[in-house]
């Protein structure tokens, strides 16, 4: 057994010993017996003569003596991989083609791939994170909300289904006294959430169940981000103290890395803390910003969890109707929520990329089917003087596995080169913490691409290369017969590039149509020249109202006198930012509905001008002055579809009502409608409008406010002077959130237009590369019936129908794969209906435009190979033979 | 000439196996000695003989060497080995039980 290994390396090692010395004992032979002949009598050419015919084909001979050796499979895949090699540098038009159109399609994949990886796939960096969900409370009319932390306590004691549950709020703070004061992200959690998720700190402890109470000493775990950019990794940050909205904590330990949550965070705290500055953790009717995660018990799936956890919300619902009447609970698995909405676009877009990549190979296999037609008196001759089909399939497979593999290579490039603009694309709050780039996963998958093509684009050449007539190869050189077969492959592949092109660009065209409608919506307010800058007002000193108006107008007065300002306002809420507090009122002498029916408005406190900062029409009535202050009678603005759903075919104007629910002994404070104002898009363009209701910022202060400048310039050039207006009046208050309001525009519809862009991308390229397809075989087809043309044309055919030939090829092409292509479309682009809007997944429009604009496009490329026959001569074509 | 007859499939191997047995010997020598002992009637085409030798060689039944032959000049010999011996009594064996079923199938003539 050794020896035979041995005898197979050193055959493979020392190739070229081996092959000398078989030709020396081959001569030998050869030499021997012909002195032997000749010895014998015979002449000397008689004796040649027989040598020869007793040896058969020596290179037969020589080849059955390398197979007998068994180093063959290594030695002849080297051989091929050689002469691969010297093909693909023989012909560097084909190489090229090859290897860009492959690069492009495998590129596009990777890249995609690795933002489809880092968001969706990436295990999250928990213990057995597919047994965490997240719950949320829902109501009927808004969907999914935050928890009551009241009922989660509740939900904690009475679940089955979970063998833990912690919940997790999202909290701000101002962090000052470090550098420039800024705002952060933070967590705060239920003690036990680290131990369920399977998170260690990386230094220090994480929280003890003590630090689940009110009044527990504020504690602090960092985020390894913080700890290396204000702590610069010091181990000594442990146990020092940081001051957060102008409160003492105690860091106690430093999270790993890998640590990320869906929302940006920097800061993490304990649940008693959290409870200690909250007087909504003791109301079951408050639900801010909680969520709950569930760790499945061993034996549970989500489905039962989901049927118990309906069953407690319905308990709790009928135990405290004010508070919880009508809300059920959601659940949904930890990586969906971590996944987002993007999940639908990341699917649609790595469907475009494996579809454009098909394209690519379809276009690559035409490129060698062509290049086969060239070659099939090479492959004829092989066969013809002792080559197995085997060996030429082999060979063939070894040229397309050589393109394929340096393809892929150069789309990884590529990929590399593509990804950080990718990611670009990609808003953070999306990614989730995930971060997008190269990895080993990622190379796999393009390992498995580059195999998935050779097989795609290798198949048609390697099948074709044997299929060819060896006799009438050799006899005709190809030229009258042989072709019919190739050319009904790369008819094919051409349709089906036509086809995969028509399926993207419908589906680009559904998405540019939506996002173009999605953009003509008329959002209510006027995004030009307008700055938003996002300021929260959190140290003690602000807990008194009147410190809160004095701030918001030494600001809002200061800002209005800068140079170059039209306009300066406040408010809780801006357009298109689904940011909003709601309530429930009770209209003046409405009958009472169920506690879970009454009017829910979202409430927003404005101060004067905000409606002129946005350009929001005043329908009627007026807009809030600077009359309106704290001792004035209260007053509101309401949109149109408060005065449609609640006024319906009155004037609102005048018209009372109450912030809560009417009853109990306590007299309602009446608030008077002043004005109305038109619908604008608060929670993003595609959504309907909601109740809104305004108040001015003196009857009902807010201490998170979003500072709206309006400009007769270019918005930016103001920031800093801004900055300096808030710096002077409180020196440790951080302005974050700073963009202009056609950033925020945009921001809302980024998943959709990230989509386009790469669609429209994706398409384009299936398009050029499909035109390429059909000009190929056309130009392929018009030279190999060069001959038929001027026979034709020599009896008397006009050029026009020789033209007519060719054009009416390229057109059985493209109307076959347009045809094919919108049937399939039919099926494919319901899978996108998620990402559109106002659009049917099937618009005959649109359906009909890409038809055309395709077909116009196939005409073009069968037009200029089909005018090639034009240059036919019939003399010279038919002279040829 | 025309006495010669097609050797049968795997009796090639036993025939260079049994002439290795007498002595190293070099391809050419290979076979005009089963020419020789077989009084012209087997011949060996080299097509067959070479890859048939490569692969006793492969299979650790024969090793070969360069030396020098009778007219003085480089050439590849090949000897039996240890297993080559064994291999040589067990295929002799086989052949000599298989001709003998054979003949007695036959009949007598």
């Amino acid at each position: 057994m050794l020896d035979d290994l041995f005898f197979r390396l050193r055959c493979l090692f020392r190739r070229k010993a081996v092959e000398s010395e078989m030709e020396d004992e081959l001569r030998f032979h050869y030499e021997h017996q012909l002195e032997k002949y000749l010895q014998a009598g015979m002449s000397r050419n008689q004796a040649l003569r027989q040598v020869r015919m007793g040896f058969g084909g020596i290179a037969q001979v020589k080849e059955d003596c390398r197979d007998a050796r068994g180093v063959s499979v290594v030695e002849t895949l080297a051989q091929d991989l050689r002469y691969a090699w010297r093909m693909l540098l023989k012909s560097p038009g084909f190489a090229a083609a090859a290897l860009f159109t492959l690069a492009l399609g495998i590129g596009a994949n990777t890249a995609i791939f690795s933002v489809v990886y880092a968001i969706l796939l990436e295990p999250l960096p928990f213990r057995d994170a597919s047994h965490l969900a997240v719950l949320n409370e829902t109501t009927p009319r808004v969907g999914n909300v935050s928890v009551s932390y009241p009922n989660f306590q509740d939900w904690r004691a009475q679940s089955r289904t979970f063998s833990e549950m912690a919940a997790v709020g999202s909290v701000q703070f101002n962090l000052a006294g470090i550098s420039q004061p800024e705002s952060i992200g933070g967590l705060a959690v239920s003690p036990n959430f680290l131990s369920m998720a399977g998170v260690r700190p990386a230094i220090g402890r994480g929280f003890t169940p003590g630090e689940e109470k009110a009044g527990a000493a504020p504690v602090l775990l960092l985020s390894y981000t913080l700890w290396q950019s204000h702590f610069g990794g010091d181990r000594g940050a442990i146990g020092q103290t940081i001051r957060l909205d102008s409160r003492t904590f105690t860091i106690v330990g430093v999270l790993p890395p890998d640590f990320r949550w869906v929302e940006k965070w920097d800061v993490m705290e304990p649940m008693g803390v959290w409870a200690t500055n909250n007087s909504a953790a003791a109301e079951r009717g408050s639900r801010g910003d909680l969520v709950v995660v569930g760790r499945l018990a061993a034996n549970a799936t989500i489905e039962q969890a989901r049927k118990e956890m309906e069953a407690i919300a319905a308990r709790l619902a009928r135990a405290y109707p004010g508070a919880n009447d009508q809300c059920g609970v959601n659940l949904q698995p930890l990586r969906e929520v971590f996944s987002g909405d993007v999940r639908p676009a990341m699917l649609v877009l790595m469907g475009a990329a494996i579809f454009v990549l098909l394209v690519a190979c379809a276009n690559v296999a035409n490129l060698f089917l062509m290049r086969g037609a060239v070659r099939a008196r090479e492959m004829a001759l092989r066969i013809a003087i002792g080559a197995s089909r085997g060996r030429i399939v082999r060979q063939v497979l070894t040229e397309s596995f050589l393109v394929a593999l340096l393809g892929g290579l150069a789309g990884v490039g590529l990929a590399i080169a593509l990804i950080p603009a990718i990611a670009r694309l990609i808003p953070t709050d999306r990614l989730a913490g995930a971060s997008v780039g190269m990895n080993g996963a990622v190379l796999l998958f393009s390992a498995v691409l580059v195999a998935l093509s050779i097989f795609v684009f290798g198949l048609a050449p390697a099948l074709n290369s044997i299929s060819a007539n060896v006799q009438s190869e050799l006899k005709d050189g190809g030229k009258t017969i042989g072709g019919s077969g190739r050319n009904g492959w790369r008819g094919l592949l051409a349709t089906s590039e036509v086809a995969l092109a028509l399926i993207l660009l419908t589906g680009a065209g559904l998405m540019m149509k939506s996002l173009y409608r999605l953009l003509s919506v008329d959002s209510g307010f006027r995004a030009e020249r307008v700055l938003k800058l996002e300021m929260s007002l959190r140290t003690a000193q602000y807990d008194k109202d009147v410190a809160v108006i004095g701030f918001c107008q030494q600001v809002l007065d200061r800002v209005r006198a800068l140079p170059g300002v039209e306009s300066a306002a406040l408010g809780t809420d801006i357009p298109l930012t689904d940011s909003h507090s709601r309530t429930d009122i009770t209209v003046e002498g409405m009958p009472l509905p169920k506690p879970g029916s009454y009017p829910h408005p979202d409430t927003h406190i404005v101060s004067p001008d905000y409606e002129r900062t946005l350009g929001i029409r005043v329908l009627r009535g007026r807009a809030f002055t600077d009359a309106d202050r704290e001792n004035a009678p209260r007053v509101a603005m309401v949109n149109a579809t408060v005065t449609q759903r609640l006024f319906p075919g009155t004037d609102p104007v005048g018209k009372r009502f109450t912030f809560g629910r009417l009853g109990g002994a306590r007299t309602p404070k009446w608030v008077t409608i002043v004005g109305v104002v038109a619908d604008t898009k608060m929670y993003g363009l595609a959504n309907p409008t909601r109740l809104e209701v305004y108040v001015p910022f003196r009857q009902s202060t807010s201490n998170e406010m979003v500072l709206l400048v309006k400009l007769r310039t270019e918005p930016t050039a103001l920031v800093s002077a801004i900055r300096g207006i808030v710096a002077s009046i409180d020196k440790e208050q951080p302005i974050f959130g700073v963009a202009t309001m056609q950033e925020v525009v945009n921001a809302s519809v980024s998943t959709r237009r990230i989509t386009l862009i790469l669609l429209g991308l994706f398409s384009g390229l299936a398009l050029a590369l499909a035109s390429i397809g059909i000009y190929g075989v056309l130009a392929y087809s018009v030279t190999q019936r060069a001959r038929e043309i001027g026979i034709r044309m020599a009896l008397g055919a006009q050029r026009g129908d020789v033209l007519r030939l060719v054009l009416a090829q390229g057109a059985r092409i493209s109307v076959a794969g347009i045809v094919i292509g919108s049937a399939a479309s039919l099926g494919l682009t319901r899978l996108m209906a998620k990402l559109l809007y106002s659009v049917s997944a099937v618009d005959p429009a649109t359906f009909a435009i890409v038809a055309f604009v395709l077909a116009l496009i196939a005409m073009v490329a069968s037009y200029i190979p089909a005018r090639g026959t034009l240059r036919v001569d019939p003399l010279i074509a038919l002279r040829h033979e | 000439m025309n006495d010669r007859i097609e050797l049968p499939q795997g009796t090639l191997d036993l025939l260079i196996l049994r002439t290795l047995a007498l002595e190293p010997q070099h391809g050419w020598g290979i076979s005009e000695r089963v020419q020789q002992m077989s009084s012209d009637v087997l011949r060996i085409q080299q097509g067959s003989l070479y890859p048939a030798l490569h692969r006793l060689e492969r299979r650790g039944w024969i090793k070969a060497h360069w030396g020098t032959s009778d007219n003085n000049r480089r050439a590849k010999y090949y000897e039996l080995s240890r297993s080559g011996r064994q291999q040589l009594a067990t295929e002799k064996d086989s052949w000599q039980k298989l001709t003998a079923a054979v003949a007695q199938v036959l009949g007598p003539t």
